[in-house]
């Protein structure tokens, strides 16, 4: 075995190594950041195009150097881009950039996510009211919930291919849902109530809890029938009683 | 269905990662694909992944640990695996066996089937300078479950496996030989780079189709 390790050892550090010795080692070590530059254009499109192809790929190649990917699945590598940037000095003015990035890693995931389940209501309603106050929802695998201080849901609506890449805001903080409907992963802008009810339960509280929530005390009812009535909380689990 | 795999790293120093196997297990009870494929190469060190297919020194150790590997997986699915060659760039100077008794050996001893790509045999033997019919014809017809074919580009002094141009002319009498060695396999045409009208690759297929006939 360790002479095996030893020779890939060697081989892939002599890839990603600045200069490669020779024509040989340049194909792969082409090969290898052709892969994981494709790979993060392939979940960053928005960033890309907001960048420009010529700073994206020497951003990705930085990338590719400081978190490397840990998968053979390249659909998990990526996952750091928002810190990176933030700490990238050629992207310190785009401030909004790194939760641009946060909201597409969000997208990559939701579309990668399980299938909802349906919720089952006969069991919901055949709960004792001891028992309901200890219901803790589950959002749907696909639901992925973001804020930024920049209005991150107008940049990206903007930049999707069909659009000029002119957002209809430029200012203003996003609550944003991400949630997946069949193959189309869809982005909704939120209230702050909304935004609170679903990170309510995105954190597991019991509904218990939510209920007695000032700030979204009548809304309370509502808010239950919306997302479980459009499928964005898919199933339950009762919290043990106290 | 057919699920070709390409991030097992069959071939690596690595411990085999557990989550992807029990993924890959998951997916094929849930579908039962009728053929299930990896490459005969590595990706990771360290656990450093290249996402690449990056090539096997051909020595007795790595076809001990390919083999072993190859049985876990096999363990894993329930299920014997097809494994396939791969075109490679770069030659480890510890390599003792040549490149056609190692992937006959692969399958003799861990009973997978092999996925043979005429066309990396064909950019191996011009990379390396070996005779590819002789490649051929150390391959066990027995064990060949699959074969494919695919476009390279040359660099002048290096032939890449591309995926992304039509089937090389002096390709095809090689594919000719396989097919008359193996008796027809499934054959996939693999064109996913620059993807050309879909009548030139109803073309490619048609070619292939005519020799399989």
């Amino acid at each position: 075995m360790t002479h095996l390790a030893e020779a890939q050892r060697r081989f892939l550090a002599q890839v990603l190594a600045g200069e490669p010795s020779s024509e040989r080692l340049a194909v792969y070590r082409r090969n290898v950041f052709a892969n994981h530059h494709d790979a993060l254009a392939a979940v960053y499109p928005v960033v890309c195009r907001l960048v420009g192809d010529a700073f994206f790929r020497e951003a990705s190649e930085r990338f590719a150097q400081a978190h490397p990917s840990r998968s053979g699945d390249l659909h998990r590598f990526g996952a750091e881009l928002a810190p990176f940037l933030e700490a990238y000095p050629p992207a310190r003015e785009l401030t909004y950039l790194p939760d641009v990035a946060r909201l597409e890693w969000e997208v990559a995931r939701a579309f990668h996510a399980a299938d909802a389940k349906r919720l089952d209501v006969r069991a919901l309603s055949a709960l004792s009211e001891d028992e309901r106050g200890r219901v803790r929802f589950r959002l749907q695998p696909a639901a992925r919930l973001v804020a930024s201080a920049h209005p991150i849901l107008a940049i990206w609506e903007a930049n999707q291919p069909e659009r000029d890449g002119t957002p209809e805001r430029n200012a203003g903080s996003d609550r944003v849902l991400v949630r997946r409907e069949g193959f189309t992963v869809r982005a909704h802008a939120l209230s702050p109530l909304e935004w609170r009810f679903l990170e309510s339960i995105a954190r597991g509280e019991p509904l218990g809890k939510i209920v007695g929530d000032p700030a979204i005390g009548m809304q309370f009812e509502s808010q239950l029938l919306q997302w479980t009535g459009n499928g964005v909380i898919d199933s339950f689990s009762l919290s043990p009683p106290r | 269905m057919s699920f070709h795999g390409v991030g097992l790293s069959l071939g690596s120093a690595d411990p085999l990662d557990p989550d992807h196997l029990a993924r890959l297990d998951a997916l094929v009870r849930r579908f039962e694909p009728a053929l299930v494929s990896e490459h005969l190469s590595w990706s990771s060190v360290d656990s450093r992944h290249a996402n690449d297919l990056l090539p096997l020194p051909f020595t007795a150790e790595a076809l001990e640990h390919v083999v072993a590997r190859i049985g876990r997986v096999q363990e894993t699915l329930g299920r014997a695996i097809l494994v396939e060659n791969v075109s490679t760039y770069f030659a480890f100077e510890e390599s003792t066996i040549p490149e056609w008794d190692f992937v006959a050996e692969v399958a003799r001893r861990s009973g997978c089937g092999l996925l043979v790509d005429i066309n990396n045999i064909w950019v191996n033997a011009a990379n390396h300078g070996f005779d590819a019919r002789r490649y051929v014809e150390a391959i066990d017809p027995a064990s060949v479950g699959e074969m494919h074919l695919a476009g390279f580009e040359s660099t002048g002094d290096l032939l890449i496996d591309t995926h992304g141009t039509r089937i090389a002319e002096a390709v095809w009498p090689l594919y000719r030989t396989a097919v008359a060695r193996f008796g027809p396999r499934p054959t996939v045409v693999e064109w996913d780079v620059d993807i050309p009208s879909l009548d030139v690759l109803l073309e490619e297929a048609g070619k292939a189709e005519a020799i399989l006939a």
